[in-house]
């Protein structure tokens, strides 16, 4: 037994003992009240202690653990009442138990017999006189040749026996059942042990040989004692054996071959067994996996309609978790025999190669080098294809557990799906066979719990009712793809732009300037999540972006392809085998590096004279056209900060490039002074600039190379581009790790290392990445998940110009011009003509004690609608609109007609209070509403949920004027607690919808799905409530949406319902 | 370290300060200077170079050590060092004898050694002609922050 599986062992025992002291206490105190939960966990700990203790040889422990399971069994089965003399028993030897596990290796040599002892007597204490009996009776089960494997009392048997189980012998082969399908034994044990219950194990390693005594050699016989409940035509497959290596028990102990019918009564004659191998395990009594109703027959040669079982029918019987076979990490490969044969023989030409090299150098015969050299080229090249080959293996051993996890989610999800794969036989490297399992699994869940739509939903737009899933791989290019697609919804790119704006990922700059493609590609953003709902199946925000990292890391590409309502195809290209990896070598500074070609697109060179024509400038940013697009520009030197340098066009000479924008061309003339002092040259290079036609006589051509990072493309200018080579990557020492630009690093032919660019990690240095991972996207992600506090939708301004205040974007109707010329003054009142009428104007300082509105010609009015009027507030700019997190102070500045302040793109800012405001100056203009009141004759009592403290004061201080009684709780939990403490009051709730613990969607669901609450009308409060919002809260049950601090018309909201 | 108590030391200087490490620890010493820069590195990382193979980190010792750059000349050597299955080259100015030393005689390190920071040294050994750091390598090699 090796030293891993025994370690292993001891790590699980360890941890099935850790509670077993607590739970004998337990059992202790439930006394005659038995809960068999408990006594049942420490039975199952004694019990797998045992089964992994038989098979590593350790009598001791099988045999203490043993006992102790027999005394818990009876506890179980209610045989013994647990009392503090024999739990005490149990502990002490669980704790001897303990000792024996601490000290595996010494662990048969050591004394246990005394803790045996008083369990075997505990036992036969509470056993009548038969039962003694069979304690004291062995049986032994031997093998057809007459040899005694095991030798057990036969009360076990009999136990065992309870509840109509049958008892087996199974004879597995550890080398070929275990060892060669890649599992370990341990593993091999708890796997067994799901299905059966295993009485007696052990590793027979005097045998040689099966039960039905074909003589194959090289095998490891186990032999397990098993019970089972199922019949004798099942247990073939359910533990994964054939049949020839079974036997069942019958009622006079004795082993027979299965099928063999003697205890039973049927008829038929019992086949021979011996000279007639059994077929396939499992083939027929296993009934088919059911076949999918509604998958129709593919027309496509190549591609295989799901569900499909082919391979090996008995591996996943009923009642057995399937267990995928790349579970556990193989340590071993399976290399086809031709391919080593191949690998074999060039060994050989290896060496015949090398000894014509060494005669014709030692014979200083040139020609004859030149021939071996030429000789070794072809054999290390195919020295290198076979060597790859054998770590080669086929897509469709990942492939093959889709059909499964797409047959899971529809039942989950109720949506009809059907999963087509293609090119399973296409062959990868096995470490990216490994690697791409995860990513690829959260690709095909996100197209079958976001992609596909429900059926009604298809059927409505017009598609099959059943959504395809396609996933297909493909040679191309010497790279794989492989192309996950779905007929469902689509990404919507504007959405996804929108909502990475609302989260505060990326500026509007930023998506102004983004194509539809770059925007489907925010879904890799972190902290991005599209699903509506966040559901079991897929998504909590973390998804996208860690597929795109783990494909990175296998030197893959991501892109994706999305139409509205047809569907999305995420194709992922990945190189054959990480090892080896096809480059194009470029250098900068003398110095070489080498770009992996899977990001590489194209190279460009661009005549010196052609630089001013085809390089733009946009912004501070330098542009190329190419093919009528603009490729985004960077220097690789200004992204190392290394010393610029150019090229002339021979390719010879290099000067200190000091060009300031890309664009910019040198002189030959400035070429030579430039050599100078540093700061001479800066002088003459300001002169220059001012000066005449500097740009006369450049000879520096552009060389451009175009790289793709899969959402967006740049081009990288490098001083010289080289040839392309095949590099292998060599890791990077952990000084070298923070730097983002490297990959890893590559030795060159002449035994120089050269730095492998990463190619994403350059795009976010240089910024102009739209899905970079920038610190803000992260840490903006982050604060949204830990405090989940809303976004507030705000107005800033000014009016005196120095003090900036806002109001809530809710509130606001528009924003006009006005010149201050068109102010009339009536009746000590501003209003202003507008649209036939007058708009009252006011400015915030006529109520606040803030500075008088600036004396500019031109004014802004802000346009609010209250108590059913239009009135302006006067205000100057400038005016942004935008979404912040911010909490507000309500006590510092405030005072009439200011709400609080806040600290927003590091300015204090003052919270107007828009209705303080108008009520101060017109107290008439807003209509006496009397608090509805209840039958009772109180007034009604609305409960408040709301996790900002700020609005919570603020919106509560709203409806106590109005004469409500308030009952507050800061967020949906509290709320229903205060619900169910008031059960008999509230008669309204309100509720803020993003809040920590239970946001208002839950809450309302709780709510309308609870019948003492069901009647009460739900408000739900929001800063700025998008369509999907409202939708969604409508699902949820929330009757009505009000933007928060829109007094006026929550109130008559709350009228309206609470009346009607 | 032996079952004698004692220690041999290979030797080098770094500036005119004699320092030495465990001589078990040192993989080989060349002269190969001709290292891979890497821009945006930390300043203390020379480079890198090829070693039948491997990558080696070269670190400027007498940077790393809070000193200033160190100069290459004809006698700069690169001592290869593995630590966690990663080559590392510490770039010092030449290269000193072995020295066989006791470890009963070998000194605690004192707070500063010649403007060197003692944590990064085992302990001190002296000999009649000169101080000899015992260098820490764990502590050398650990990443500035």
């Amino acid at each position: 037994m090796d030293d891993e599986t025994l370690n292993l062992y001891v790590e699980e025992s360890r941890e099935h003992l850790e509670d077993v002291e607590a739970e004998l206490l337990a059992i202790e105190e439930g006394g005659e009240n038995i809960d068999e939960d408990i006594v049942n966990k420490v039975f199952r700990a004694a019990h797998s202690i045992k089964g992994g203790a038989g098979f590593m040889g350790l009598s001791n422990i099988k045999e203490l653990s043993h006992k102790m399971e027999n005394v818990l069994g009876m506890i179980r089965d209610r045989e013994m009442v647990p009392n503090p003399e024999n739990i005490n028993i149990l502990l002490m030897a669980s704790d001897a138990l303990r000792d024996l596990i601490n000290n595996v290796s010494q662990s048969n040599d050591m004394d246990v017999s005394d803790h045996i002892q008083a369990l075997v007597m505990l036992a036969e204490g509470s056993m009548n006189a038969e039962e003694k009996q069979t304690v004291s009776t062995d049986v032994d089960i031997a093998r057809d040749d007459g040899r005694v494997i095991f030798s057990l009392p036969r009360y076990d048997i009999e136990t065992a026996k309870k509840g109509g189980r049958h008892i087996y012998l199974a004879e597995f082969d550890l080398i070929h059942d275990v060892e060669l399908k890649g599992k370990n034994p341990l593993e091999f044990i708890n796997e067994l042990e799901k299905g059966v219950m295993i009485l007696e194990s052990k590793v027979d390693i005097e045998s040689a040989g099966l039960l039905s005594d074909k003589e194959i050699s090289g095998c490891l016989p186990f032999f397990a004692l098993i019970a089972a409940i199922v019949e004798s035509d099942i247990i073939g497959s359910l533990i994964g054996l054939g049949d020839d290596n079974i036997r069942e028990m019958g009622e006079d102990m004795a082993l027979r071959p299965l099928g063999d019918k003697a205890t039973e009564p049927e008829p038929e004659p019992a086949p021979n067994f011996e000279s007639e191998p059994v077929p396939e395990p499992g083939s027929e009594p296993v009934p088919e996996p059911e076949p999918e109703p509604d998958s129709e027959p593919e027309p496509e040669s190549e591609s295989e309609p799901e569900p499909k079982k082919k391979d090996k029918p008995g591996k996943n019987p009923p009642g057995k978790p399937a267990r995928s076979a790349t579970s556990t990490a193989e340590t071993s490969l399976r290399v086809n025999v031709s391919v080593l044969d191949a690998l074999m023989n060039l060994a050989g030409e290896l060496v015949l190669g090398r000894n014509q090299l060494l005669q014709a150098t030692a014979a200083d015969d040139f020609s004859g080098i030149k021939t071996a050299g030429q000789h070794l080229d072809l054999i290390t090249s195919d020295l290198q294809d076979a060597v790859m080959q054998t770590r080669m293996q086929p897509i469709g051993n990942v492939f093959n557990k889709f059909p499964r996890v797409v047959r899971d989610m529809s039942r989950d999800l109720g949506k009809d799906m059907e999963l087509i794969l293609k090119g399973k036989a296409v062959e990868l490297d096995k470490t990216i066979i490994e690697g791409i399992s995860d990513p690829l699994t959260h690709l095909v869940r996100n197209s079958a719990d976001h992609g596909i739509e429900m059926s009604e939903i298809r059927k409505a737009a017009g598609k099959s009712p059943t959504g395809k899933i396609i996933l297909n791989a493909y040679h191309e290019g010497g790279q794989v793809n492989i192309e996950i697609s779905d007929d469902g919804k689509g990404l919507d790119g504007e959405k996804l732009a929108a909502m990475a704006l609302k989260k505060g990922l990326i500026d509007s700059d930023q998506v102004s300037m983004m194509s539809e493609k770059e925007k489907t590609g925010l879904i890799f953003l972190p902290g991005f999540s599209t699903a509506e709902k966040v559901t079991d199946v897929s998504g909590r925000g973390v998804g996208m972006d860690v597929v795109k990292t783990n494909l990175d890391k296998l030197g893959g590409q991501v892109d994706i392809d999305s139409e509205v309502g047809k569907g999305t195809t995420i194709k992922i290209k990945l190189p054959l085998t990480l090892a080896i990896i096809p480059s194009q070598i470029i250098s900068l500074q003398k110095e070489r590096y080498a770009i992996p070609q899977v990001n590489m697109e194209e190279l460009i060179r661009v005549p010196a004279d052609k630089v001013k024509e085809r390089i733009e400038v946009v912004g501070d940013a330098s542009v190329v056209r190419l093919r009528g697009k603009l490729l985004p520009l960077v220097r690789l030197a200004d992204l190392l900060d290394v010393e610029r340098t150019y090229a002339d066009d021979s390719g010879h000479t290099q000067g200190t490039d000091r060009r300031e924008m890309i664009a910019d061309r040198r002189s030959l003339h400035s070429d030579i002074r430039e050599t100078g002092s540093e700061h001479h040259a800066d002088n003459i290079h300001e002169n220059e600039r001012s000066g005449t036609d500097r740009r006369y006589h450049s000879r520096s051509a552009m060389n451009i190379v175009v790289l793709s990072t899969g959402v967006m493309k740049y081009g990288l200018i490098v001083d010289e581009l080289h040839d392309s080579e095949e590099i292998v990557i060599k890791p990077l020492g952990r000084h070298l790790k923070a730097c983002k630009g490297y990959s890893g690093a590559t030795i060159m032919g002449d035994g120089r290392v050269a730095l492998i660019l990463d190619v994403a990690g350059l795009a976010s240095m240089a910024r102009f990445s739209s899905v970079d991972k920038t610190s803000r996207a992260d840490t903006l992600a982050q604060q949204e998940i830990e405090k989940g506090s809303d976004l507030q939708s705000l107005l800033t301004f000014y009016s005196s110009g120095e003090e900036q205040f806002c109001v809530s974007l809710g509130l606001v109707e528009r924003i006009e011009k006005i010149k201050r010329s068109d102010i009339e003054n009536l009746g000590g009142k501003k209003v202003i003509q507008y649209r036939g009428s007058s708009l009252p104007l006011f400015s915030i300082d006529q109520v606040a004690d803030v500075r008088p509105i600036k004396d500019q010609e031109d004014l802004l009015v802000i346009v609010f609608l209250l108590g059913g009027r239009e009135v302006g507030l006067l205000a100057t700019g400038p005016v942004d609109a935008m979404d912040v997190s911010v909490e507000f102070d309500e006590g510092t500045l405030k005072q009439t007609g200011i709400m609080g302040s806040a600290i927003i793109k590091g300015n204090t800012t003052m919270m107007v209070d828009i209705y303080g405001l108008i009520q101060t100056l017109n107290p008439d203009w807003f209509e006496a509403r009397k608090a509805v009141e209840t039958s009772e004759g109180n007034v009604a009592t609305i409960l408040y949920s709301e996790d900002s403290k700020f609005f919570r004061t603020q919106v509560k201080q709203f409806m106590e004027e109005e004469g409500y009684t308030v009952i507050d709780a800061e967020d949906g939990e509290v709320a229903w607690e205060r619900l169910q403490e008031h059960e008999k009051e509230i008669g309204l709730v309100v509720t803020d919808i993003e809040m920590p613990n239970l946001d208002g969607y839950g809450l309302a669901s709780r709510i309308k799905g609870d019948s003492r609450f069901s009647h009460l009308t739900v408000i739900a409060l929001t800063t700025l409530a998008s369509e999907e919002e409202v939708k969604k809260g409508k699902a949820c049950g929330i009757d009505d949406y009000q933007v928060k601090l829109d007094k006026e018309k929550l109130l008559s909201s709350i009228y309206a319902h609470l009346k009607g | 370290m032996d079952s004698s108590g004692q220690m041999e030391l290979a030797t080098f200087y770094v500036g005119e300060a004699l320092y030495g490490m465990n001589i078990l620890k040192v993989q080989e010493i060349n002269k190969l200077m001709d290292s891979t820069s890497v821009p945006q590195a930390p300043e203390y990382v020379r480079g890198i170079l090829n070693l039948r193979g491997q990558i080696v980190t070269v670190l400027d010792l007498k940077r790393k050590l809070g000193l200033e750059y160190a100069e290459i000349s004809p006698l700069s050597r690169n001592i290869v060092v593995q630590l966690r299955g990663e080559y590392f080259g510490f770039l010092v100015d030449s290269i000193g004898d072995v020295v066989r030393v006791d470890l009963d005689k070998v000194e605690d390190a004192p707070a500063n050694i010649g403007g060197v920071q003692g944590d990064f040294f085992d302990g001190v050994f002296k000999t009649e002609k000169a101080l000899i750091g015992i260098l820490n390598i764990e502590e050398s090699l650990k990443m500035k922050t």
